[in-house]
């Protein structure tokens, strides 16, 4: 295996004190780098990176390639701190050493920081120092160790520079687990071992107490810290399926690109970063089990995944998750069913197994275009204005409908009638909503409004999908009732209700999009900004309501309180895009300028 | 609350007051403060003959109903936008909300 090796280094840095005064040949620390094999054996080297010219201090350190203690090789001295050229640092200086684990004239090889701190002082004699930090390291360790690889020793426990300070002083180091654990420390070299080749899918983490005992002349000491050994995780477990591997799949009236289906779901007890997308590690690929090109191109598998726990026992796991995705919109008279297989494969696992077959039972039904067998009927006054919305119409399932393009239209329902009685159809308008496949009926002239002959219309409603241009109709019978209004509405200057500010005002204005003939009045409670501010609208039901719907949207005097672009003056919350969603007091609109206040604020300043 | 004068030379001068939000009267419920700068004073100074003229015709009751507007001190410029979080944890940005300049107009 060329550049890649089995060894590794259970740290990801060593740290240390060194100080003026430390002697030639005394140890500093101690480095372990872990065998993927038995036959792999590490030799330490010190070495600096190729280009860069070696630190003054390099000459100072070496190590033993078998065991990997550092020690030092000159006694240091308090010109050996001033010559360590980071000038500016007066108390203590960094040293940087590198160690690799193999002879290093490889071009990838396994290597760890080692990190000494040199203090510009002489070591502190045995009475000043802390119990602590002649047992622990001044800093946490986590040391790591690979799952499934060979026992052996991973951490150095003795801290060789202060230890020595107390040459009169015995340390021993013992550690303890609430279970039993594959840990033990040989008394010997005071280096923590494992003992056997571990599993990440059992336990992750192996929470040891570390027990350090002092003995001195007089007394017996017994320190303890936590010590936590990290288990790192390779692909050793094959996917698997918890259940099904079927998913039945019915396409029907959702059927747009990107709409997805089922949810079919591979467990792999391995785990999966999420971090390094490019990270070959547990990296999972699907192919599709066909030759059918009609398949290929209108399906693509969606797959995610994530991180899940409990389902494991506890420890970190990957669950991949498959959806049924389209790639494009799927014609209305499409009509299929068909098993389709695809393959997911565990790249990284290297046993057999590695790839599980899953199913999709997808059946596509055609939507048919169709009115059921009703007849629209709508009742308006016959005072309403003009954009007055009358009724909302719908192909069946029109609601459901995704990534299926309907329009509507209307025709004259008796086309041998007088001239006089086909004018009148220029009454009645419809548009297709915005958001759904829903038609709105609405008031698109007033002045047939006023004509004896025009007060009851029947209509054909046409719809059309766009695609396959089918075609549905239907029956629409609009009634205007009661007596229309004298003729006043062309000499008014402006026709907006959000004009006014007064209920009174408000209630006896002819504003534009009023069924009755009348705006309506909202009265807001509270001192506080509210979505339930007060206002004059040409329909409570529509406006506000905090949606500009496709009627408002045709003229910015039906509804500028949904419908506005302009920043709003006073206390307000604006809409997600448009209009106002919460003022304070009364909201009212000049054009698309819109102001909130609070009523009696106003009274008081003309005051 | 104190309130200090800006600005040198006679008449419409920009002023400064510390305010809670909640003095605006604008509805928001918050802690939060600011503060707020205003134009404020004579502009009998930089009246021109127009001025005086207005107010000579409607002194004379020469225009019967209608009284025109005169010169006032006014902002030409406005503060930075002012953001704060209100109790509910909402942002709003209050624009155009203090004067940074005045002048008559």
């Amino acid at each position: 295996r060329v550049g890649s090796w089995g060894l590794y280094f259970t740290q990801s840095t060593y740290s240390e004190s060194i100080y003026v005064g430390q002697a030639a040949g005394t140890p500093v620390l101690q480095v372990h780098a872990m065998k993927d094999k038995a036959s792999e054996q590490p030799y330490f080297t010190l070495y600096w990176r190729k280009l860069q010219k070696p630190s003054v201090y390099a000459s100072w350190f070496q190590i033993d390639a078998i065991t990997g203690v550092i020690y030092m090789n000159k006694t240091l001295d308090w010109t050996d701190f001033e010559s360590i050229p980071n000038s500016w640092a007066v108390t203590a200086k960094k040293l940087s050493l590198k160690v690799s684990a193999v002879p290093m004239s490889r071009a990838s090889f396994p290597n760890v920081e080692v990190s000494l701190t040199f203090f510009n002082a002489t070591a502190p004699t045995c009475g000043q120092i802390k119990l602590e930090r002649l047992c622990f390291p001044d800093r946490d360790i986590n040391p790591h160790i690979k799952e499934n690889r060979m026992p052996g020793p991973l951490h150095q426990l003795r801290r060789f520079t202060h230890a020595n300070l107390c040459p009169n002083y015995t340390f021993s180091y013992r550690v303890e687990s609430e279970s039993p654990v594959p840990f033990a420390i040989n008394d010997t070299t005071s280096e923590l071992v494992v003992t056997a080749p571990i599993d990440r899918e059992e336990k992750e983490v192996y929470h040891l107490m570390l027990w350090c005992s002092i003995r001195t002349e007089e007394t017996l000491h017994t320190l303890l810290t936590p010590l936590p050994i990290i288990i790192y995780d390779e692909d050793d477990s094959p996917p698997y399926v918890n259940g099904t591997d079927t998913e039945d799949v019915l396409i029907e009236f959702s059927r747009s690109k990107s709409a997805a289906f089922g949810n079919l779901f591979v467990y792999d007890r391995d785990t999966t970063s999420a971090y390094h997308k490019e990270q070959s590690q547990n990296k999972y690929v699907w192919t599709l089990m066909t030759n059918d090109t009609w398949i290929k191109d209108t399906f693509t598998i969606q797959q995610n995944f994530s991180e899940e726990k409990p389902i494991f026992d506890n420890v970190r796991g990957t669950v991949y998750k498959y959806r049924l995705r389209l790639n494009k919109n799927i014609s209305v008279d499409e009509k299929r069913s068909f098993l389709l297989d695809f393959l997911v494969n565990d790249t990284t696992f290297r046993g057999p197994e590695a790839t599980v077959m899953l199913h999709f039972n997808v059946t596509i039904l055609p939507v048919s275009i169709s009115f059921s067998n009703i007849t629209y009927f709508f009742v308006l006054s016959r005072k309403s204005m003009t954009y007055s919305q009358i009724g909302k119409v719908c192909v069946d399932n029109c609601v459901k409908f995704k990534g299926i393009e309907i329009s509507y239209h209307l025709e004259l329902g008796d086309r041998n009638t007088s001239a006089n009685v086909q004018s009148c159809y220029t009454a009645v308008g419809v548009a297709r909503n915005l958001e759904d496949m829903t038609g709105v009926l609405y008031v698109n002239d007033t002045e047939p409004l006023r004509r004896p002959e025009c007060q009851e219309l029947q209509l054909v409603l046409v719809a059309q999908e766009q695609h396959k241009q089918l075609e549905a109709k239907t029956t629409v019978m609009v009634i205007f009732e009661g007596e229309a209004d004298p003729l006043r509405t062309e000499g008014q200057r402006s026709l907006a209700c959000a004009e006014k500010r007064q209920r009174g005002e408000c209630e006896t204005f002819r504003g534009l999009g009023t069924p009755t003939g009348r705006c309506q009045w909202r009265q807001g409670t509270g001192k506080v900004i509210s979505e339930n501010y007060s206002t004059c609208s040409p329909d409570l039901r529509t406006c506000p309501d905090g949606y500009c719907d496709v009627i408002e949207s045709k003229n910015i005097s039906i509804c500028p309180q949904d419908c506005t672009h302009e920043p709003v003056i006073g206390g307000h919350e604006r809409g997600l895009m448009l209009g106002i969603k919460a003022g304070h007091g009364t909201c009212y609109c000049y054009s698309e300028k819109c102001f909130c206040e609070q009523d009696d604020m106003k009274a008081t300043a003309v005051l | 609350r104190d309130e200090l004068i800006k600005g040198q030379g006679r008449g419409c001068l920009l002023k400064e007051i510390h305010l809670n939000v909640t003095d605006l009267g604008l509805g928001y419920q918050t802690k939060e403060e600011l503060i707020f700068r205003y134009c404020s004073g004579p502009c009998y100074d930089s009246e021109t003959n127009y001025d005086k003229i207005l107010n000579n015709l409607t002194q004379n009751k020469k225009l019967d109903k209608e009284s025109p507007s005169q010169t006032c001190c006014r902002p030409v410029a406005f503060d930075d936008d002012l953001s704060f979080l209100d109790d509910s944890l909402e942002y709003h940005t209050l624009k155009k909300h203090s004067a940074k300049k005045c002048a008559c107009v």
